[in-house]
């Protein structure tokens, strides 16, 4: 079996995947992120759907906003309030490893149940996607530390753009490009709740945040 | 033109952001004022959308609109009066924020494309967080958060859901656009495996911004700790945004023959909900977060109604509707009482009949009314449920419902009780002299609410009637 270009570079976000279950740095997983952000918004280059000047326009527009944009305004965002670098995990980091493999195991064998007709030429494609998908839910589940689940939540978008420009070509980009639009005022104002988090408790850890219930 | 009505507020709110307060807070009530008109003028002449391919003018948009613009407007005016009253830093992100949120709303009721829908749906998210922070404190940020990611992440799951959608489309060779009055006239031809998974995220995803059990966790925090106004924009509209993504889904499973899968989720999800709202508003002691439980009740009231589908279909209508003329003048009565007594915990507050009586005939009566109490609408609604439970053989979902009413009613009934009766302190002193503006916009709503139960005029009748037809409802 040839490996098809695109199953090479998502080769290496499954890879990344992996690092950021054993990531304990923040700085670390904001470079995953935008790791991630980059590959998965050159994916559609790849895959052969004809591209006309505007997609590629929108393309390189995702790519910066999803790679660099949003990255660096979380990075700011920790800069500006100086806050600490620990993830502060609530599963310790050899158990998220150990789960982060069962859940690639897992993606591979569910897409392969699936069998999605358009895709499977792509060996790695749905099951990265999925992967990305469940990692982020990991993220915001396992984590204390704010930051920590705002990238998760990121990392959740980035596996539906993954599935969505791919086994799709309906979506416009114009539409595309709103919701792209949405999630960054959506990760903007996480990144302002964030700051005033840190001045209110002086510190990102949600267990600070424990006060309303019932 | 039917951008307008979204576009004008979208326009408005962003230069309200940058003038002096004053000025802001008039034109808060022009603007409910000018939206109200142009609803009007939708319903009249129902024009097309000049963007045709991502907006149209369906029943359910215009039922939801013309109570976002009625709302809108009556809340517009207390909240001017209640601004006064009330100590607020940094007054014109409150009020730029409040006429964004009425334009994301409006971008919802008139999207017809499934993408811009969960665009318009996630903008109501980011428009209304700065609401719930308005009083800047540790309990606020906290709510603020909570919402900004359980939503999010939640409506990021109907993205997936319409994802899956459009690879049913593919899976089906189907051609036709990503619009929902499009997919409803091809949706035999979906892929029904696809279909159903779609529907299940978008389900899930919305169903977070609608409250249902049990992703309703961030609900009762955001509503109590937003000031009153927009606690009552976002129980009273918002959540009918978020079924209107459900609704018009549903809409694809009913023209495609899956209702009876699509029924029993919500029915479900649905029942889940108002167990939930049954355990937690009998311990309550703050009567904001109370009446927030009692929203998550009628969410799922709602959702019941559309699971079981013929009659209870129309009655979970008529619940959403006199459900958000309702909770939203009880939610603007908590604001005066919470002005009054400066207190939000039950223990404080009491003696409301003699000390705050206007406040009193508006709260009490919107308690009535809630609790479906005949002859406000919630009443009928509910009644046109159960028959409809009972016709369809649903006997279990029935009697789970009715028993949870009863309980729901004994808890309300009981702090309603403390909060209007019981001696309070009397040294305490009442810091609220209660203004027309601050009583009147409740006895309106109330007041329709009561009017629309015994003269229903023949337009919003069919409107009803034909938004749904489309899931199977109806008195056929």
């Amino acid at each position: 079996m040839i490996l098809h270009p695109v199953d090479t570079i998502l080769s290496l976000v499954l890879l990344s995947v992996l690092f950021s279950f054993g990531s304990s740095r923040l700085p670390g997983l904001i470079k995953v992120i935008a790791f991630q952000g980059i590959i998965v918004s050159m994916v559609p280059f790849f895959i052969g759907h004809d591209m006309t000047a505007g997609g590629v326009v929108f393309t390189v527009a995702t790519l910066l906003i999803r790679g660099i944009i949003i990255p660096m305004s979380i990075y700011v965002a920790i800069k500006k309030v100086a806050i600490k670098r620990e993830v502060e995990p609530i599963i310790g980091f050899h158990a998220s490893m150990l789960c982060g493999l069962g859940l690639i195991v897992a993606a591979t064998y569910i897409s392969r149940q699936l069998n999605i007709p358009f895709i499977s030429n792509y060996t790695l494609l749905f099951p990265t996607a999925i992967a990305l998908l469940a990692t982020g839910m990991f993220l915001l589940i396992a984590r204390r530390n704010a930051i920590a689940m705002v990238l998760g939540y990121i990392m959740m978008e980035n596996g539906i753009y993954l599935i969505g420009t791919t086994i799709s070509v309906r979506a416009r980009h114009i539409v595309e490009f709103g919701i792209l639009l949405d999630v960054l005022a959506g990760v903007m104002i996480m990144a302002i709740i964030l700051q005033n988090i840190k001045r209110t408790f002086d510190d990102v850890d949600t267990a600070n945040l424990r006060t309303l219930k019932e | 033109m039917v951008e307008i009505v979204f576009l004008a507020p979208f326009i408005i709110g962003i230069i309200a952001f940058f003038l002096p307060k004053e000025i802001s807070r008039r034109l808060l009530v022009g603007i409910g004022a000018i939206h109200l008109l142009l609803s009007l003028l939708l319903w009249k002449n129902r024009p097309e959308a000049i963007f045709k391919s991502y907006f149209a003018v369906t029943p359910e948009g215009l039922l939801s609109l013309l109570v976002i613009s009625l709302l809108f407007f009556l809340i517009s005016i207390y909240t001017v009066a209640y601004l006064k009253e009330s100590e607020i830093q940094h007054e014109n992100i409150f009020t730029g924020s409040m006429i964004l949120f009425l334009s994301t709303m409006t971008m919802v009721t008139l999207s017809d494309h499934i993408m811009v829908m969960w665009i318009a749906i996630e903008a109501t998210t980011l428009a209304s967080a700065p609401l719930i922070y308005t009083h800047r404190s540790a309990a606020s940020l906290e709510a603020t958060w909570k919402y900004v990611l359980i939503c999010s992440v939640g409506i990021a799951m109907a993205l997936l859901g319409s994802v899956l959608i459009t690879l049913s489309m593919d899976i089906g060779n189907v051609d036709a656009p990503l619009s929902f009055s499009a997919l409803v006239i091809v949706a035999k031809t979906l892929d029904p495996m696809w279909l159903k998974a779609g529907f299940v995220f978008i389900l899930v995803g919305y169903g977070t911004k609608m409250g249902l059990a049990p992703m309703h966790t961030w609900l009762p925090d955001a509503h109590s700790e937003a000031p009153s106004p927009a606690s009552a924009l976002l129980s009273g509209v918002l959540l009918n945004c978020a079924y209107l993504g459900i609704f018009k889904t549903n809409k694809i499973m009913h023209a495609a023959g899956l209702n009876d899968f699509s029924g029993t989720i919500l029915i479900v999800f649905g029942l889940m909900s108002i167990l939930a709202a049954a355990t937690f508003i009998l311990k309550q002691n703050e009567y904001k977060r109370m009446l927030a439980y009692s929203s998550i009740e009628n969410m799922g009231i709602i959702a019941v109604g559309t699971g079981i589908g013929g009659i209870a279909a129309y009655g979970a209508v008529i619940c959403m509707i006199h459900h958000s003329l309702i909770k939203s003048s009880l939610f603007l009565s908590s604001g005066n009482i919470l002005l009054g007594y400066g207190d939000r915990f039950i223990k404080n507050t009491g003696d409301m009949v003699t000390r705050m009586p206007k406040t009193f005939v508006a709260f009490f009566s919107g308690f009535a009314g809630i609790s479906g109490f005949p002859p406000f609408g919630i009443f009928i609604g509910e009644l046109f449920i159960i028959v409809g439970a009972f016709k369809t053989g649903h006997y279990i979902a029935a009697g789970i419902f009715i028993l949870s009413l009863c309980v729901i009613f004994a808890g309300f009934a009981n702090q309603v009780m403390k909060i209007s009766f019981d001696d309070s302190d009397s040294n305490k002193i009442i810091g609220l002299k209660e203004k027309a503006s601050m009583v009147w916009p409740q006895y309106i709503l109330l007041l329709t609410s009561l009017i629309l139960c015994f003269y229903m005029p023949d337009t919003l009748y069919q409107t009803i009637i034909d938004a749904v037809t489309a899931i199977g409802g109806g008195f056929k």
